[in-house]
Formats: structure tokens, C-alpha cells, sequence
């Protein structure tokens, strides 16, 4: 693993350290990789020493996250909260923070003082969702209600949720005078988005989504009249709903269902509203197979997946993810979702898909991934670190057996225990076989020519 | 005109609009009768020295809500409209108060239902019924029944949520019979986990059977594992879409909200009859865009229970049904896109280790109340100089005591967990214990007071001794007289001094007075 690039940042202990500043940059440029490394040992502990006298109630946790290789050096920090809430200063300072407590301010915090989350605390916790500051519409509240009490989950349905929410609001929406629709509607429109981003972070759909509302409102011609404007752009979100989540569903079932033939062993991991769909059109029109559901916690998504598919009539086996090693063996193809997928072929999904694609690829199982064109995103990612999201604790999840009080299921953060739910992970291209869309089976590396060839922005 | 941004204040649509219900506390009485002419309003009647409906006001600021529309007897407007000017408009800037009124005399005061039918046009939104009297606890917030609300009604189609709490039994000899029935708490069915009320125990239902409960086996089949418990009040909080306004205009028989409305609108919820009769008023499919698409892609929603066994149970058709709600149709007709309301009424549960909440619509809960504010302040001497001159060097004031502005205490008079109003004059040697005594009252020298609760304008005489006694504003007690759990009436037709001379004839003097110290 090679360690972080350093930058040219003059360490805040410059002058403890004894030389001025302007020496030290040159120097540091001539110093090898092994001085250099050295010298910013010198410098943590330092500072670590500094802080471990300065005031214990400094929020000093929240600082980055530990890299997965160094998590042996233990490191611990100091914070007052346990879920240490506050976002990270960037990437750059990752390695400086990790290694710092080692020395004296270990046995400071061997106390039982509450350590903050070790990685991901960069994105920290969703914050509970205050009172709407400014107007928020009630529509939109209520909405990012839905949010972030999780009970409107997934890709697609976020999506849908937000453009059915701002049809509303645009409907409501009254143009303020010496003002045209297509400019102010969009200042408008920008808290309440934030207020839903407040909620839960952003998806990649909604953003795509909003990116083409926000296309479509300053394409609005200004001669119309306002409510002819309003009632245009709803039949355009509309369209944009239909278009490419609804029929693009329908196609991605007719496609994915012709990959599935009889005497298939389908599997499956959590829920995806798409696989949902494909699985159910297959066995409505005929063809025998059966499903194995794999799924994980603390969402346990895959349970209701279970319901809806057993009631169709569809026989299947439901496993936990650490199972999936037993039941690999008798899969003939992986069917997963997606949240979105990147530019260079990465999918990026519900927390343990990556595991399923690996553990597939391992067993030369095809891993077929459903996944609609609205879902692309211009980004590349190559890991799960930098951008993910944390389930938050209590007892939203919380579900069977149901004779056990509800205290006992939920997960709460202890002295000495953080709980730690990333809800989303990275599959490298390597390990998928094929992703279907609305425009056809392609490899994944070759998703970034899609919108080019279709001459479509997105 | 407006150039700037606050013109889109028009823009949003109002989401709730509290309906706040000032009636005429005929439990409260002789402390709510009238002072001559003018009444003595319930709402306006003082806890810890606030009027008692500036808890409920405030709450709703603190919430967000704006609208306001505060319904009281027509005989009370003027003193009701004179707070709302004076002193609301500059403690809660942001409240916008219609203030309504209702025809309707004291003895025969209008039931809650009737008030909600006949303003029925003035509430177009969503709406939250408040009582005037409820002292919410600083850890319940009205944000929580609201958000409750919000995510419910979307999600699967809730049409209330109400708030009950919890309370301590009374200590042994704090509350006296002869004030009045003490107030008693109503047996209710919920579900903890989704916090649902299911089932309130009427009156109506005990005088039909007094023993047993009765409970419908539609309700055990969808909530299996239920509550049952009889330590929980009805705080009378009720937030309600705007839907239920319709049903109860078709409910002309009903009276009370809390006693007959509230229990049947539990119903439709697990009844299949009134689920089918009323399903359509309380959830209307309207062309008002909701949510069902979304819900039927979320990854953690389910279709309901009912859904899935109704279509269980139906054997013919099951395969039609089957796939019509399991199997997306191609063409978005409006039947799949609505979610199957549940039709539930909401409930949050205060508990009361997290904060003592209370109504004070009896004499009871009203001196429990202002006790318990008495227990949150502790006395200090005035810091403005006039007042504090009022106060006599010597007169003993314990640090559990409230005491208004302008109140003059004289010498050697004693004070002891009292909470004493505005304007008032305590004589010499006075001794009060455990009282509340409201705005304007003159107790002369020697008088005792023990756990009395006086209304304004009450003259207490020299050396008298009242002891849990409630006197009606502009009751004069004349010098000597003694008095134990009574309710201290002003009789108009004779005149004052010879009806209660005869008075005190009768009586035997208590001669050793219980001054009961904490």
C-alpha cells in the first residue's frame, strides 16, 4: 500500500520543530521518502502530545479515516461524542491522524473514554431533520421525512419520491412579479433540495433527475403563461418518470427474462425494485426457476423481497450473506441492482453486492447486473471509502423475532463499541459479466459510450 | 410590493392549522363563575402565574405552526380578545389568531364535536386540536407528534395521531373528595412497536358492560401483540387530516371528541364494515399526486397485511388479484398507484419518568400543576425596587413560594409553597400554606389558608380560617370565619354579611388549625 502523497503543506507544529518554515519546504523536497516519512512521524506525535495536554473537550475526533492496512496501529482519538459527527478535512490529512495517539495519548484514552468511528467517519451520521428553516413546502418535508426514517428506500424510489414531490411544489408554485418562471423557479427550488440532501445524502438518480428538471425549467419558453408553463413541466417530469425508470424497467424484464431459462438457479442479493420486476415477469410467463435471496443486516431487505416473490408463487431459498459460500456452488446466474454505475464500469450498490460479484466470478457464475441508463454517473470510483453512507442506529431496522423486546434488537453505540453500517460498497468491473439496460446487454466497461451514442447529455 | 424573496412567503401552502378549544371549565368551578358580570375564563386562569393557555401557545410556536384559530364562548370575546391583543401579540410574534366564537351558555356548553362541525369551513388543512389547558412537558415536543404525523399519513395512509400520557397516582390525602371526582384514567388498547391506538375505552362501553372488555378479533388478527393499560390520559392532542373533518359532519349524533369521537374513529382501521363504509371519505383517492409509485419501489416497503391476506383468503379470483397487485400493469392506471391506506390513528406515548404533563381541567390537576411549577422555581425577592418595597423585611417567604407583581406582603406574614398572584395584599400574620391564590385578593391580618385555592377579587377577613376551601371570584369571607372543603360560592340573592353571620354561627370553630407543613 503506498502511502498518501504528501503535500506540501506546512505542518501546524512548523515551528516546534525547529526550523523555519521556508527551510523546511525546500528541505522537504530533498529529503528522501524515508526522511520525509520520518519527519512527519515526528511531527504527529508532536501535536499528539500538544493535544493530549491541550482541553479534553476539544471535538478533535472526526478526523479522517484510518486506511484499511493501517488499521493495525490502533489509534485512538479523542472524542467527546462517540459517533464523532463532524465531516473530515479531506483525504490529505488521512495518514497524519492515524498514527497519532500511539504514544502518549494512548494511555490517556485507555480511560473509558468513547472512541470515534475508526473509518468512515468522514461522512459521519445523518443528522436528525430539524425543523425546516425558511419554506419548505409541506410536500418536501414530509418527503425528507420519508427519507430519513427509511421508509422510502432504493434508487428508483428516492427518485420517483423527489420528482412526484416537486410536481407538487411546481404546481403550488406562484411566480413572484419582475420575475420570469424559468429563473426564479430554480432559486426556489434550491432549499427545498437541500433540505431533502439534509435528509439523506443525495443519490446519484436524484441528482441526474434533478440536473434534467433543472434542464428543463430553464428551456421553458417565457411567452407562455404560467400555469401552461407549470402543467409543461410536469408532463416533462412525467415523461421522465415514465421513460426511463417505468419502460425502461419494462425492457430491462423482457431482456434479463430471456437470460433466465428453465431449471435456472437464480440468486439474488437484498432488493432491487428491477430484479424484483424481472424475476416476477419471468415466472408470469412461465418459465420454472427458483431464486436464492441473500441477504444481510441491519436492513434485511431481502426478507420482503422474499414476501413478494413466494406469494407469486416462485419456490425460494433465503440465506444470509456469510451462507453464500455454501450455495454458490449450485447458482447458474447472479442478478443483482444497482444504485449507479461509474464511467469506468464500476457498480455501485447495496453493501455486500461486491462480495456476491467476487464470490461469483471466483465460481465462473455470470453476474448479470439490471440496471437503467438514468443510473449512469460521469464519476469514477474505485473505492467505497471515499463516498458512502452510514445507516443511522436505533431502532429503525429493527424487526424479527418479534417475542424479544424491541431494546434488546436495536444496536446502540457503547463505551467501547461503535457500531459501523456502511449501506454501500463498490463492485469492480472485473466481476461483472454483463450489465442489461434499456439499450442493451453491454460489458461494463463500455457504459461511458452509451450516452455518446444515444446523443443524450446524460 | 414586495421585491425580494419574502413574497414567495405566499407561495407555501399552510400545513397545519391548530384549532385551540377554550370552553368553559364547568370542572373548574366555582373558580371559573363569574365576578359579578364578567366571567372568569378557564383558559385565562393562572398556572405558576402564567395564563394557562400560554402552555399550549407556546408549544405551537416552538413547533412552526402559524394558524391559529382559538374557539371560545361568546360570552367570554372581549376578555379573550383583549389577552390576544395585549399579551399574545408580543410574547408569540410569529401566531396568527382568529379568534371564534361560539353561542352557547354555561350550563349547557356545546360539546367539542359541534364546535369542530360549525367551523368546519374555517379549516382547510390538515389540523391539530388543542385544548387550553394542557401543560405539554418540555420533553415532549409538538415536532414529534407532527413529524409522526407526516411520515405516517404519507406512508401508509394514517389518518390521526393522538398523545397520551402517563400518570403518577396522587399521593394519599393531596386531593380531597369533596372538590370533586377525582379524574380517572381511561383503559386503552395500543400497539407499542408502531405506536397505533387501537381501542379507547368509552364510557358508553362501561355502562354496557362494567367487567369485561370487548374486542374485536379483526383487531388481534392484524396487531397481535397489544397492550393493554389503564395508567394513561388522553391529553387531547390530536392531529388530524383534514379527511376526518368529513366524517365527523357526517357523524350529527356525536358530542365529544374525546369521549365518543376519537374511540370510534380507532375502528375503520381493523373493522372491515366501517373500513368499507368510511375508507373512502377518510383516504380519498384524489387526484392529489401521492406517493404510491415511490412506495412500490422502495426496497423496505411492503404492500399491507390486509392486502396480502385478502387476497389470501379470496380463493376464486386469487390469481386476478395476485398479479394485479403483485405485477406492475404497463399502463399506470390510478388503482396501482395508490397505496391501500391503512386508515391508522397514531399514537405517542409520554411516559412519566421523561416529564411530568398534565390537564388542568379539574380542581385536582390544577393545584398538582401549579404545585409542580412551584417545585421547578425557586423564590427571590423582586429586583425592581417598587416591588420589592411592597415586601415587608419580615415577612417570612419560603423559597417554594411565587409571588406576583405589585403584591404587597406585610409583616410577620408567613409564606409557604404558595403561588400568590398580581395585585394581591397579604396582612400581617398572615399564614398561608400550599394555596393558590389568583390576581387582586386582600387577605387581611391572621387569616390561615391551608391548600385553598382562592379566585380574584376574593376578600379573606381578618383571623379567618379556610382550610382546602375554593372560593368563587369576588367572594368575601368575613373576619373569623372558618371553612374546611368547601366550595365557597358568591350567593346573589342575599346580602353578604347576614348570610354568611348565619354562617358562622353554624359552623364549629376549629380551634386548633391543622397547619399542615410539608
Amino acid at each position: 500500500m503506498a502511502p498518501a502523497p504528501l503535500l506540501e503543506v506546512h505542518p501546524p507544529n512548523g515551528p516546534s520543530n525547529g526550523e523555519a518554515p521556508a527551510d523546511q519546504q525546500k528541505s522537504q523536497k530533498q529529503m528522501t521518502k524515508q526522511e520525509r516519512r520520518e519527519l512527519q512521524e515526528r511531527q504527529r506525535a508532536a501535536k499528539a502530545a500538544k493535544t493530549a495536554t491541550g482541553a479534553n473537550g476539544k471535538p478533535q475526533g472526526g478526523k479522517p479515516a484510518n486506511q484499511p492496512a493501517a488499521g493495525g496501529g490502533a489509534p485512538s482519538r479523542k472524542t467527546a461524542d462517540a459517533a464523532s459527527k463532524l465531516p473530515s478535512t479531506g483525504p490529505a490529512k488521512t495518514i497524519e491522524k492515524a498514527k497519532a495517539g500511539q504514544s502518549s495519548a494512548a494511555d490517556q484514552l485507555a480511560k473509558n473514554q468513547a472512541r470515534g468511528l475508526l473509518i468512515f467517519s468522514h461522512f459521519g451520521l445523518p443528522k436528525p431533520v430539524s425543523s425546516a428553516k425558511g419554506d419548505i413546502h409541506p410536500v418536501i418535508a414530509r418527503t425528507a421525512l420519508q427519507f430519513s426514517s427509511f421508509k422510502i428506500t432504493g434508487a428508483n424510489a428516492r427518485c420517483i419520491a423527489t420528482l412526484t414531490a416537486f410536481k407538487t411544489v411546481i404546481q403550488d408554485y406562484v411566480t413572484p412579479p419582475n420575475n420570469t418562471l424559468s429563473r426564479h423557479l430554480m432559486t426556489y427550488l434550491s432549499p427545498q433540495i437541500s433540505h431533502l440532501v439534509a435528509a439523506r445524502p443525495m443519490s446519484v438518480t436524484m441528482g441526474n433527475a434533478i440536473r434534467q428538471v433543472k434542464l428543463d425549467i430553464s428551456g421553458s419558453d417565457i411567452d407562455l403563461p404560467e400555469q401552461d408553463a407549470k402543467d409543461a413541466l410536469c408532463r416533462k417530469i412525467d415523461t421522465y418518470i415514465r421513460e426511463r425508470i417505468i419502460i425502461a424497467d419494462q425492457v430491462i424484464q423482457e431482456t434479463a427474462g430471456n437470460k433466465i431459462k428453465d431449471d435456472d438457479v437464480i440468486l439474488t442479493y437484498a432488493r432491487s425494485s428491477v430484479v424484483e420486476k424481472v424475476l416476477l415477469e419471468a415466472h408470469a410467463s412461465g418459465r420454472k426457476f427458483s431464486v436464492i435471496v441473500v441477504d444481510s443486516r441491519p436492513m434485511l431487505e431481502g426478507k420482503r423481497l422474499l414476501a413478494m416473490l413466494s406469494e407469486a408463487g416462485i419456490a425460494c431459498t433465503y440465506v444470509l450473506l456469510p451462507a453464500l459460500g455454501s450455495v454458490i456452488g449450485e447458482v447458474s446466474t447472479v442478478l443483482v441492482g444497482a444504485h449507479s454505475i461509474h464511467t469506468n464500469g464500476a457498480v455501485y450498490s447495496r453493501a455486500g453486492t461486491a462480495l456476491v460479484a467476487m464470490m461469483a466470478k471466483r465460481h465462473s457464475v455470470p453476474v448479470v447486473v439490471c440496471c437503467e441508463t438514468y443510473k449512469f454517473s460521469e464519476t469514477i470510483q474505485l473505492d467505497s471509502f471515499t463516498k458512502n453512507e452510514l445507516a443511522p442506529l436505533g431502532d429503525l431496522f429493527s424487526s424479527f423475532p418479534n417475542n424479544k423486546p424491541r431494546e434488546s434488537l436495536t444496536l446502540e453505540n457503547k463505551p467501547n463499541l461503535e457500531i459501523l453500517n456502511p449501506l454501500y460498497d463498490l463492485t469492480p468491473p472485473t466481476c461483472i459479466t454483463a450489465v442489461v439496460t434499456e439499450v442493451g446487454v453491454i460489458p461494463p466497461n463500455s457504459i461511458s459510450s452509451i450516452p455518446v451514442a444515444l446523443g443524450r447529455l446524460l | 410590493m414586495d421585491f425580494d424573496e419574502s413574497s414567495s412567503n405566499k407561495i407555501v401552502t399552510r400545513e397545519f392549522i391548530a384549532v385551540v378549544l377554550a370552553g368553559f371549565g364547568n370542572e373548574l368551578l366555582p373558580l371559573t363563575g363569574s365576578h359579578g358580570d364578567d366571567p372568569c375564563l378557564k383558559a385565562l386562569l393562572p398556572i405558576g402565574n402564567k395564563p394557562m393557555i400560554e402552555y399550549p401557545l407556546s408549544w405551537l410556536e416552538q413547533s412552526g405552526v402559524t394558524d391559529v384559530l382559538l374557539i371560545c364562548p361568546t360570552s367570554h370575546r372581549s376578555a379573550m380578545s383583549n389577552y390576544i391583543q395585549s399579551d399574545v401579540s408580543s410574547l408569540f410574534p410569529s401566531l396568527r389568531i382568529d379568534l371564534q366564537t361560539f353561542e352557547q351558555s354555561q350550563d349547557l356548553a356545546a360539546g367539542t364535536c359541534t364546535l369542530l362541525r360549525h367551523f368546519s369551513s374555517r379549516i382547510q388543512s390538515d389540523f391539530i386540536v388543542l385544548p387550553c389547558d394542557f401543560v405539554p412537558p418540555p420533553a415532549l415536543t409538538l415536532i414529534q407528534l407532527l413529524n409522526k404525523f407526516r411520515t405516517e399519513s404519507t406512508y401508509d395512509g394514517s389518518i390521526a395521531t393522538t398523545c397520551f400520557y402517563e400518570v403518577n397516582r396522587p399521593d394519599k390525602g393531596a386531593a380531597t373528595e369533596e372538590w370533586g371526582m377525582l379524574p380517572s384514567n381511561v383503559p386503552i388498547v395500543f400497539d407499542e412497536r408502531s405506536g397505533t391506538l387501537l381501542y379507547v375505552d368509552t364510557p358508553e362501553d362501561v355502562d354496557k358492560n362494567s367487567e369485561e372488555f370487548e374486542f374485536r378479533m379483526s383487531l388481534l388478527t392484524q396487531y397481535p401483540r397489544t397492550k393493554l393499560s389503564a395508567s394513561f390520559r388522553d391529553s387531547h392532542v390530536y392531529v388530524c387530516k383534514r379527511t376526518v373533518l368529513d366524517v365527523l359532519n357526517e357523524k350529527m349524533y356525536m358530542d365529544s371528541l374525546k369521549e365518543e369521537f376519537m374511540p370510534w374513529l380507532c375502528k375503520p382501521q381493523y373493522q372491515r364494515t366501517r373500513r368499507e363504509k368510511y375508507g373512502n371519505i377518510l383516504s380519498p383517492v384524489s387526484n392529489n399526486v401521492s406517493q404510491g409509485p415511490a412506495l412500490r419501489h422502495s426496497t423496505l416497503h411492503l404492500p399491507t397485511q390486509q392486502k396480502r391476506l385478502r387476497h389470501s383468503f379470496v380463493a376464486a379470483d386469487a390469481d386476478d388479484d395476485h398479479l394485479r397487485s403483485v405485477v406492475p400493469s404497463p399502463v399506470d392506471d390510478d388503482d396501482e398507484d395508490a397505496v391501500e391506506p391503512s386508515l391508522r390513528v397514531g399514537l405517542v406515548v409520554h411516559r412519566s419518568t421523561s416529564g411530568f404533563a398534565s390537564r388542568a381541567n379539574n380542581l385536582h390537576s390544577y393545584l398538582e400543576l401549579n404545585r409542580f411549577f412551584l417545585g421547578q422555581t425557586s423564590y427571590s425577592l423582586p429586583s425592581d425596587p417598587e416591588n420589592r418595597s411592597l415586601i415587608d423585611q419580615k415577612a417570612q417567604i419560603s423559597a417554594d413560594s411565587m409571588i406576583g407583581r405589585s403584591t404587597r406582603v406585610e409583616e410577620r406574614a408567613s409564606i409557604k409553597r404558595s403561588v400568590i398572584g398580581k395585585h394581591c395584599v397579604i396582612g400581617k400574620m398572615a399564614k398561608i400554606v400550599g394555596c393558590v391564590i389568583l390576581d387582586h385578593c386582600v387577605i387581611a391580618d391572621g387569616a390561615r389558608l391551608d391548600g385553598c385555592i382562592l379566585g380574584v377579587y376574593t376578600k379573606v377577613g381578618a383571623k379567618a380560617d379556610l382550610s382546602r376551601c375554593i372560593t368563587q371570584p369576588g367572594y368575601e369571607v368575613s373576619p373569623g370565619e372558618s371553612a374546611k372543603n368547601e366550595k365557597l360560592e358568591v350567593s346573589d340573592w342575599a346580602a353578604h354579611e347576614t348570610s354568611e353571620d348565619q354562617d358562622s354561627e353554624d359552623e364549629t370553630e376549629e380551634s386548633t388549625e391543622e397547619e399542615s407543613d410539608n
